[in-house]
């Protein structure tokens, strides 16, 4: 069994075993066996349910410390283009990009021409795309991770073209490196995070190659530094100006939103899906073999896409608002842009650089008779526990735990309802009475 | 003779259109778990759903016998209702005998038989008008898998 870099700590000290945790996972990879919570690697998505409802704020999304950016000779921050939405109006994106300087970052890459060039890709991937339909969205990770623990079917249905971030770390390493005369190695492209989930597709790609990132940082992370600096930076006289020949392209704010690539995408079948557990009911429903004339899928984890993103600061609403008023003040299209973008395509390499496979799951071992022996093992323990889903045992329902039992990771006692000695151990634990 | 290694039956109740493909979900979920080739998963759930499907809209109920032997994995499924007096017609893709009121809800459009024979290696229907229907359909498993 492989080991998993995952995008979280659990703090044991912080922990208290509330369960919460365990109850939100959509993949149910958490058990709390011994009143602290612990993550099954190989079941865990990343998508940061667990994150948002635990109440004593033991789980923390694993960013990188400003501190190990500073490490390299030079820093390019790549924001995703949600961070542009987060600011009060008279911080303009000139502001934000001087704030992101004055942070300490020699440069700031904004992914307007890796934008058009993805989505360019995108529509070439589609019009020669022979296999099953619909195609669906790669830029979420939580997506892609889900596909490949609980759709494994689905994994040649994601759309096999790298992320704007992606290019624009390859891009900047090879044009700072050149104009500065520095090693690739010295420069340092940190992505500028919505979430943790970009984070962990940055130290461990899904599909198992290296990415071309250095690390990120959550948005909330530099949110103070930026607001700080720009309110001493106010004298920036035509910011407007610079705004625009910073960000070039309105299509910059349409990638991070639902509905982002339907205007690229105008001529086809499409559906945008948000949140996780409607993505869940839309995937099995592609699964019993329904919604056949669909051919994309956008999907998004997080409710109304990355703009909601568990590190922004501003919420949801708010940021879309803003960006989509600065959308309404930059040109569809930028000459030089457009130039930029044609010269690139041909050079670049758009395409993902190795194909994302399932991921193998504990439990999946042994031959067909020994798994259908384990499934009715699993099944006559299930019928006799209580069927309450309380979680006492530590699995987040009967079913988990019959499951657990069944594989030798969990015993009977561990049910409240068969052993004295659990309910001891569990009040021990959460009133503190030694019985 | 083959050998069972799992039986599972399944009631399936007439025109209840909220619950229908619940069956086939727990199909898929016990499929999974048993880690089966994602491409065998996928037939087999595209033939249990048509197969349920079909009873759900035209049948006055039935049951789904869901079957893994050391040789293959099948949908056996029988109904009481108006049977089909044509096999051959129904087999035609784009022939069906829904109601406007199933079309609106997005079934009945004629693929429910033609999916199940694209998606298995195999496919039996007995029909007696105004008796009901079985059919049995599902995928040959590898030996050596």
């Amino acid at each position: 069994m492989r080991e998993w870099t995952h995008s979280f700590k659990i703090d044991r000290e912080k922990c208290s075993g509330s369960l919460a945790c365990m109850r939100s996972c959509p993949t149910q990879a958490i058990r709390v066996r011994s009143g602290k919570a612990e993550f099954l690697p190989e079941l865990c998505i990343d998508c940061g349910a667990c994150l948002k409802v635990c109440p004593t704020g033991a789980i923390s999304a694993a960013t990188r410390s400003l501190k190990e950016v500073w490490k390299f000779k030079y820093k390019v921050a790549v924001p995703s283009p949600v961070l542009f939405g987060q600011f009060p109006a008279n911080i303009s994106p000139a502001h934000i990009v001087e704030g992101l300087k004055s942070m300490g970052f020699d440069a700031v890459w904004i992914i307007a021409a890796e934008i058009e060039l993805v989505n360019r890709a995108i529509r070439d991937y589609m019009q020669t795309w022979k296999g099953r339909r619909p195609l669906i969205s790669s830029s979420c990770p939580v997506i892609v991770r889900l596909i490949q623990v609980a759709y494994p079917g689905g994994v040649e249905q994601l759309l096999h073209v790298e992320p704007p971030r992606e290019l624009a770390g390859r891009e900047l390493k090879r044009k700072y490196s050149e104009e500065l005369g520095i090693p690739k190695e010295e420069i340092a492209a940190i992505y500028v995070t919505s979430c943790q989930a970009k984070t962990i597709s940055i130290i461990e790609p899904a599909e198992g190659v290296k990415s071309d990132l250095d690390g990120a940082i959550g948005i909330a992370d530099v949110y103070n530094g930026i607001l700080t600096a720009a309110q001493s930076h106010k004298e920036i006289s035509n910011h407007k100006v610079l705004s625009r020949d910073l960000l070039r392209s309105g299509s910059l704010f349409q990638w991070d939103m639902s509905e982002g690539q339907r205007r690229n995408l105008q001529d086809y079948n499409y559906m945008s899906v948000t949140g996780l557990s409607n993505i869940i009911r839309v995937f099995d429903d592609i699964e019993k073999g329904k919604l056949r004339n669909l051919d994309f899928l956008e999907c998004y984890a997080c409710w109304g896409g990355c703009i909601n993103g568990n590190l922004t600061v501003d919420n949801l609403y708010i940021t879309r608002s803003k960006l989509q008023r600065l959308m309404a003040e930059l040109p569809e299209k930028d000459p030089r842009l457009e130039e930029e973008v044609a010269r690139r395509f041909t050079c670049n390499e758009l395409y993902a650089k190795a194909p994302i496979r399932p991921r193998s799951i504990k439990g999946d071992m042994g031959d067909l008779k020994e798994r259908i022996k384990r499934i009715k093992e699993a099944e006559a323990v299930l019928a006799d526990l209580p069927g309450l889903n309380c979680g006492l045992c530590g699995a987040p329902n009967c079913k988990t735990q019959a499951k657990d039992i069944a594989a030798g990771d969990a015993q009977k006692s561990d049910c409240v309802f068969y052993s004295k000695d659990r309910l001891d151990r569990l009040r021990e634990i959460y009133l503190k009475k030694k019985i | 003779m083959a050998e069972e290694l799992l039986k599972k039956t399944f009631t399936i109740f007439p025109r209840n259109f909220d619950k229908a493909g619940e069956n086939s979900t727990e199909i898929k979920t016990l499929l999974k778990s048993l880690n089966f080739d994602p491409d065998i998963i996928r037939r087999l759930v595209v033939v249990a759903f048509e197969a349920e499907m079909n009873v759900v809209m035209y049948a006055n109920g039935g049951e789904m016998d869901f079957v893994i032997t050391d040789e293959d994995i099948r949908i056996d499924i029988r109904d009481e209702g108006p049977g089909i007096p044509d096999i051959q017609q129904a087999m035609q893709e784009g022939y069906s005998t829904a109601t406007d009121e199933m079309r609106e809800m997005g079934f009945g459009f004629g693929m429910g038989l033609p999916n199940i024979k694209r998606h298995s290696d195999f496919l039996n229907i007995e029909s007696q008008v105004g008796k009901g229907t079985t059919v049995s359909a599902g995928i040959r498993l590898n030996p050596d898998a």
